[in-house]
């Protein structure tokens, strides 16, 4: 069981459509935009509120402490606006040791919109990686270690040049993105040569391929198809050096790496 | 003909005089028959049908297809259950019922909306005039088989609090086992029996302990941690008539990915269980991934096999798991006969006395980023494997990928607390020899993730589908392709076959679309003069 990945194929395609809604599908216009920002600023009042008067017991996070986890709570997930969460502050629970809070409505709400904010947190937010991805947590590697792999053991400097490609890398992707792409650069076709039953040779990108067919983009930019049985065939996969890397990659290349191409800024 | 007097004797029997499923004869189908997720209580996913072989494959044309005509949503994952001339099969929020021979439908169930995932449905179980399915806000519905119409509902778990269910119920005698999903929240896994007339609770099995109980001491002592500690039940199991032992993989711990909240092997996660069907009571567990911190839970089918291990005969159990380790058990008491990966790994050097995968600690998720092989969807994932056991192959789709594991938590971690970003994964059907571990051969099925199912024939056969959408049929000894056609998007619900009036079937969904093949008409039938 996983949530949606962010690499661009089947996997998304299968699971982004349903795993993501209560999140992804909530900006689409700006009603909702408007509403979210609504909902996020009473959250923020209510985490307010809910520190300074409950945090004590029930930790800064509602996460728990000497009261219980209240992001865990089946009470609080089936809270509507406060609507049970309200009862339960304005009555307190005596015999469990919880005094009674005289919280107005809209503060019943902030503090209800602050502890569903934090649920969605743990169970949604929790399991994406953001967008904007600390760099000093990446940051763990050596950059002249790096620069010695690139030029050495790792061979990148078959295809690549710091002064060339790869020349103010660093300001071209985000931190996050450009490990990744160390990782595994996504996006470049393979390029594909077809020599037809007459011997005529067809060249270009790779447009589909599977085990019957192969379809190639040609200078002339129209697409064109052939059954595999009925000419011969040669791909060139640009990445296949990167596929081969997978499997020798140790960590501390990888971040040795990155750390050497963040100085390309 | 003989045998046929017998096997029509069999199938009247089965099905009685009415159109209703005898339990207690589940456990050999007929070949017009598909009564189980699993087609049959092993898992095998093997059929003796052979009408269809080798030789003649590739003249298989299209018999009929079935639209399911749902705007949105996973498609179909379900494997059909084929009861009398019946066939019964979901998504999500719905029901079919189509007839086998035409693929027109009978009649058509649908769920009220509903906030529970739906991310997939993968099937119902069956029981006299009784059809049994977990909806995605985790309640388990009786209906009438004749006519879709609910006969009982009963809520298996809490949805507010992220439980949701997607698996098909599995009936033994009188007990509709099933599981649960959810592990976006730490919640606890079980597994359910009720009773099929009245959905009376039986029993429940819990897959975490509780203080004092067995595997408590494989949690920390102290908070809430083993409370909370995940373990969902979210693929059928299978069931050994003879030993009455049924057998059932559990899911990964939470929170997922962190696990140094949890410190301990984190029992029974990632576990394979056997448990008295009658009772809930465990007979044994092995655990493939003892402290999982990679999301690689243990459902995968635990197919049952009566054969040969070198040279001695035995009651088996083999998984291919999600953590890329094959695992040959011993199914009357749970030991280890063979643990060895399968697919390429990087995490694992090796296994311990017991047969456990022993993790590399440096592989665990960081912040600042671990390679690990394979990613989180695992070396292979729910889609059902097949036995074939005149080949004595295992024949598994298999993903060869990378991730990097990032460690997200802060605070108290919750829920998945980490996140893995795939970078790169390649998809093969690998036919695994069980006596070694070793690949016999393997068919590259495309770039990324591949979702189908696996079929095995007498016929010498092995149906599923590729990455592109392609429908494949292979020469179950040499991986060879022999047949295929494009099915319009990949293959998510399981092949299935069976034989009516003479002729053969083989079923298998792309998307909403379930398509049925057979040898044309003409040609069936001069076989059969």
């Amino acid at each position: 069981m996983r949530p949606p990945g962010r690499r661009a194929c089947a996997k998304a395609i299968a699971f982004v459509v349903v795993a993501a809604c209560p999140v992804y599908l909530a900006a689409q216009d700006a009603d909702d935009i408007r509403q979210q920002q609504a909902n996020a600023a009473s959250a923020s009042a209510g985490k307010e509120l809910f520190q300074q008067n409950c945090g004590f017991c029930h930790g800064p996070d509602g996460r728990g402490s000497s009261g219980p986890d209240l992001i865990r709570s089946a009470l609080v997930s089936h809270d509507v606006n406060g609507n049970m969460i309200g009862l339960v502050v304005r009555n307190g629970r005596r015999q469990k040791g919880m005094p009674a809070f005289g919280f107005s409505d809209v503060q019943v709400h902030q503090i209800a919109d602050f502890l569903h904010s934090e649920a969605e947190m743990a169970s949604t937010v929790a399991r994406r990686l953001p967008l904007e991805y600390p760099l000093e947590k990446l940051l763990v590697g050596n950059a002249e270690a790096g620069r010695t792999y690139f030029k050495g053991e790792g061979k990148c400097s078959k295809c690549h040049s710091p002064e060339g490609d790869l020349a103010h890398i660093a300001t071209k992707y985000k931190p996050i993105d450009l490990q990744s792409r160390i990782a595994f650069p996504s996006g470049a076709n393979p390029s594909v040569t077809v020599w037809d039953a007459s011997g005529r040779k067809f060249e270009g990108e790779q447009v589909y391929a599977d085990e019957f067919v192969v379809s190639l983009r040609d200078g002339s930019g129209w697409a064109r198809t052939w059954n595999r049985a009925l000419v011969k065939v040669e791909v060139q996969d640009p990445l296949a050096a990167h596929v081969a890397l997978l499997s020798t990659y140790t960590d501390k290349n990888i971040h040795d790496l990155f750390a050497y191409l963040e100085t390309l800024k | 003909m003989i045998a046929r007097v017998l096997l029509v004797a069999l199938a009247l029997e089965l099905y009685g005089s009415a159109q209703a499923l005898n339990p207690n004869l589940i456990q050999h189908p007929a070949p017009d028959g598909w009564p189980t997720y699993n087609g049959d209580y092993s898992g095998k996913r093997f059929s003796e049908l052979r009408q269809i072989d080798t030789a003649n494959v590739g003249m298989l044309t299209l018999a009929w297809a079935f639209q399911t005509d749902v705007a949105s949503g996973p498609g179909l994952k379900s494997t059909p259950l084929l009861v009398n001339g019946t066939l019964y099969f979901t998504e999500p929020d719905d029901v079919w019922a189509v007839d086998a021979r035409s693929g027109q439908q009978t009649w058509h169930y649908h769920y009220h909306a509903n906030e529970g995932l739906h991310i997939g449905q993968r099937g119902l179980g069956m029981s006299q005039g009784h059809l049994f399915f977990e909806t995605p806000d985790a309640h388990l519905l009786s209906l009438d088989a004749k006519s879709g119409e609910v006969q009982w509902d009963v809520e298996l778990a809490d949805v507010k609090l992220g439980y949701w269910a997607t698996m098909a119920p599995l009936v033994i005698r009188n007990h509709v086992i099933v599981g649960v999903s959810g592990d976006f929240n730490d919640l606890h896994g079980f597994i359910d029996s009720f009773d099929p007339e009245t959905g009376k609770l039986q029993w429940r099995w819990d897959a975490l302990p509780k203080r004092g109980e067995l595997g408590a001491d494989t949690w920390p002592k102290d908070g809430d941690a083993m409370e909370h500690g995940g373990g969902m039940t979210w693929i059928t199991g299978t069931y050994d008539p003879a030993l009455n032992l049924l057998y059932w993989g559990t899911g990964n711990p939470n929170p997922v990915l962190a696990g140094y909240t949890r410190p301990g092997d984190n029992l029974f996660t990632c576990t394979i269980v056997a448990l008295n069907p009658d009772t809930g009571k465990l007979a044994w567990y092995f655990q493939p991934s003892p402290h999982d911190v990679h999301d690689w839970d243990a459902v995968q089918t635990p197919v049952i096999v009566d054969a040969d291990f070198r040279g001695v005969p035995r009651k088996l159990l083999i998984q291919a798991s999600r953590n890329g380790y094959l695992f040959v058990l011993d199914r009357a008491n749970g030991k280890a006969l063979l643990s060895t990966p399968y697919e390429e790994i990087n995490w694992s050097e090796g296994v311990d006395a017991t047969g456990r995968p022993v993790a590399r600690a440096e592989k665990n998720p960081s912040p600042a980023g671990t390679l690990v092989e394979p990613d989180a969807l695992g070396a292979t994932n729910w889609m059902p494997p097949s036995f074939d056991p005149e080949t004595g192959l295992l024949y598994v789709d298999t993903h060869r990928c990378f991730s990097l594991y990032y460690d997200l938590s802060s605070g108290r971690p919750e829920g998945f607390a980490g996140r893995d970003l795939s970078v790169w994964a390649q998809s093969f059907l690998k036919a695994i020899d069980y006596q070694t571990g070793k690949t016999r051969w393997q068919h590259d099925l495309g770039p990324g993730d591949n979702w189908a199912g696996v079929l095995s024939t007498a016929g010498g056969l092995v149906f599923t589908g590729d990455v592109h959408g392609n429908i494949l049929a292979l020469d179950a000894r040499s991986g060879e392709t022999l047949w295929h056609a494009y099915g319009g998007g990949q293959a998510q619900a399981p092949p299935i076959t069976y034989e009516l009036d003479g002729r053969q079937y083989v079923l298998i969904g792309c998307h909403g679309v379930l398509y049925a093949w057979a040898l044309p008409e003409a040609m069936v039938k001069r076989s059969q003069q």
